[in-house]
């Protein structure tokens, strides 16, 4: 028997910011939506052992989308007159739409990394249409990541960015999955993942929204891994401290990637956050 | 020294390097404390070790840290933010990249394989 996985994956068109963009995204399972953010300069194979988690599946309808610029999604039309710079204002925008658009009601959402940023802002601004917000490695404000060097002519942008990112997974994660993040990493186009940090490093600041969120109406989870270098585990318990009921998970001897970097000692942690987003 | 003549043999059996190293050509400084070596990589291979450079012999890029912070680096179970350089780069300010940051960044994928390879 071939081993052919649930998952499906489709093409649909969003706009954004008046202009139309054809975003690829992939799903499984049917139920409550969660809604799943991949990081800067990735696409939605980040979430291929969540969407392919039966128990996850059964439950909810997991739906991994890639921004535009990112993945399979083209680039807006006319992408070659401006810089790919990502920004707050924008990134809230696509979520959105894409949610918008596909008519998901009362979903999770499910971010890391930059996903797991915006996903503060987006139950800070949309907490009324929210079920709540899964946080994987959530910080409110995150400088320093940012460098010419990861779109420069003399530097292979691929290769850099694999690498600038490869040790922000944990030493213990297994070899074959945090080679696969790199491979992944590897493949985003030019400036991409510098335009994602750009935003990520210079634009995001939520320590005043994320003040605003309640979650009596929006149910907030953080998980945060011990190795995680970008966003530590401190920078994770400041945004936790200024959440009243928000729960918080340390997350020892994971890094910045668990839903890709080492997945089988990532369940036990995501699972009864989902069990709580769903209850 | 030996130390070191240990971690030049893991670098050039190492079969990764062997794959990505055929750019990797470079004199590196390694400072550990008071102790400075100039390493000459060439293809990804270290030809050389220079463990008294004098003031002709030239880096191109390095990294000096103190002993402390090399020992947690170097040790089988880091602790976090000592587990890679670019997180030492970003989290440890005694952690200092040396030299010509463009030639580094240049070789990043040989440069971490063989800076992990330190710890042996």
């Amino acid at each position: 028997m071939p081993k052919v996985e649930p998952i499906v994956g489709r093409y649909v068109e969003v706009k954004v910011a008046g202009a139309a963009c054809r975003i690829f995204f992939e799903e499984a399972g049917q139920g409550m939506p969660l809604l799943c953010l991949h990081t800067a300069g990735a696409d939605s194979r980040q979430w291929r052992h969540v969407l392919n988690d039966a128990e996850i599946t059964r439950r909810f309808r997991v739906i991994a989308f890639d921004l535009p610029y990112h993945g399979r999604s083209t680039p807006p039309d006319r992408w070659w007159l401006s810089k790919y710079t990502l920004t707050t204002k924008l990134y809230l925008e696509i979520i959105r739409a894409f949610w918008k658009t596909l008519e998901l009601e009362r979903p999770v959402v499910m971010g890391c990394s930059m996903g797991g940023a915006i996903a503060l802002k987006v139950a800070a601004d949309y907490q009324e249409e929210l079920t709540g917000i899964v946080g994987l490695e959530s910080t409110a404000y995150a400088p320093g990541r940012y460098n010419d060097f990861l779109h420069h002519p003399a530097i292979h942008g691929g290769e850099f960015v694999a690498s600038y990112t490869a040790g922000l997974n944990a030493p213990s994660s297994p070899e074959v999955a945090k080679r696969e993040n790199w491979w992944v990493y590897s493949q985003g186009g030019p400036g991409v993942y510098a335009g994602d940090v750009h935003y990520y490093s210079f634009d995001w600041d939520a320590r005043e929204d994320i003040t605003r969120i309640d979650t009596r109406k929006c149910k907030v989870s953080l998980l945060t891994g011990e190795y995680d270098y970008s966003c530590t585990p401190a920078m994770t318990e400041a945004v936790a401290a200024a959440i009243p009921g928000c729960r918080m998970t340390f997350m020892k001897g994971m890094g910045h990637f668990p839903m890709v970097e080492n997945y089988p000692v990532f369940r036990p942690f995501l699972l009864p956050e989902l069990a709580y987003m769903a209850g | 020294m030996a130390w070191m003549e240990g971690y030049r043999d893991r670098v050039n059996a190492d079969p990764e390097m062997a794959v990505i190293g055929g750019w990797f050509t470079a004199a590196l400084s390694f400072t550990f404390g008071e102790q400075r070596y100039v390493v000459r990589v060439e293809r990804g291979r270290i030809a050389d070790i220079n463990a008294a450079p004098r003031i002709d012999a030239r880096a191109t890029f390095g990294f000096r840290a103190p002993m402390a912070v090399w020992d947690r680096f170097v040790s089988p179970n880091p602790p976090a933010l000592y587990h890679d350089f670019f997180a030492m780069l970003m989290r440890v300010p005694e952690f200092v990249l040396e030299g010509d940051g463009l030639a580094a960044m240049q070789n990043a994928r040989a440069l971490q394989r063989m800076m992990n390879l330190m710890r042996g």
